[in-house]
């Protein structure tokens, strides 16, 4: 009963955050973004566990629209890196999740430098996505969403640049699933990727995931991302 | 309940919550709009095929 509680909580508070983020991707104000953060609705613990869950997602609009975050959420940003390791049996997604993370603050804290100027943590290996049929290959990508960035160079976008046609055929799977988070995750991928049909349709059916999915702030993130991307720069 | 009291209960709540399930999440169960898809679970189902029958058909007017 306590764990389902917390659970709530924290499901909430990752809802609230989302809405911060589309707040700020739509308006520009990195101020809107943190203020489930820095406004004490949350609890310090729920919170950080909440930007974990969100990811580099939380920092979206530092990263896409070039605004500096604000400091109290880049705080807990970094609190919640530093306090939610992955474990050594962690899954992949797990562990690129963190990875994403480290790299977005670093991408925050050196903007000048890049990211790569400061790159302590190895980039871990994404074979499991090359082996993987095109239903759990589109499934782990919106899963890790926060890596699809104009500019990003990892495994995981490679293996993603690789087969179009299969995240392709996920994202209409996802939506005749009426899974709008896995359709709009993979919809912000195909963005960016070359090579996606053009009999898919991609940006009606981005805009068939908004109505359908669209009050879901987690479903909203990321289609302000994929409306941001093609005209974004990496910070 | 006490300020501090309630710190301490988010605290051990926080840690408490499964944060690798949440990031590495099951696919959920798809709402699929397929009529292939209804046919086979209406067959595994039994019994239910008249709802596969095609339409009776009807005399043409005129």
């Amino acid at each position: 009963m306590e764990q389902s509680s917390t659970s709530a909580l924290l499901q909430g508070t990752v809802l609230d955050l989302a809405s911060d983020v589309v707040s700020a991707l739509r308006s520009g104000d990195h101020v809107r973004a943190g203020s489930t953060l820095t406004g004490g609705g949350a609890g310090e613990g729920v919170a950080r566990a909440a930007v974990r869950v969100l990811g580099a997602d939380a920092l979206l609009p530092s990263v896409l629209l070039r605004v500096p975050p604000d400091p109290g959420q880049l705080a807990v940003f970094k609190d919640a890196v530093a306090a939610h390791p992955p474990r050594d049996d962690a899954a992949p997604a797990v562990v690129w999740s963190h990875w994403a993370m480290a790299r977005t603050l670093r991408r925050v804290e050196h903007p000048l430098t890049g990211p790569d100027a400061a790159e302590p943590a190895a980039e871990p290996g994404a074979a499991w996505l090359d082996e993987a049929g095109w239903q759990t290959l589109t499934h782990q990508l919106a899963v890790l969403a926060p890596l699809a960035l104009p500019g990003e160079e990892c495994a995981v976008t490679r293996a993603a640049r690789r087969r179009p046609v299969d995240v392709a055929r996920g994202f209409v799977r996802a939506v005749r699933r009426r899974d709008w988070q896995q359709a709009a995750g993979a919809g912000r991928w195909l963005t960016l990727l070359d090579g996606v049909p053009d009999t898919l349709g991609l940006a009606a059916g981005l805009d068939f995931v908004r109505l359908m999915g669209g009050s879901d702030p987690r479903v909203a993130l990321q289609l302000e991302a994929a409306r941001l991307m093609p005209a974004a720069v990496l910070l | 309940m006490p300020s501090k009291d309630k710190v301490l209960e988010e605290v051990i709540h926080t840690e408490n919550i499964d944060i690798d399930a949440v990031l590495d999440p099951a696919e959920p169960d798809g709402v699929f709009r397929d009529s292939r898809e209804c046919a086979a679970l209406a067959l595994q189902a039994g019994g239910t095929q008249l709802l596969l029958s095609p339409p009776t058909p009807r005399p043409k007017k005129g």
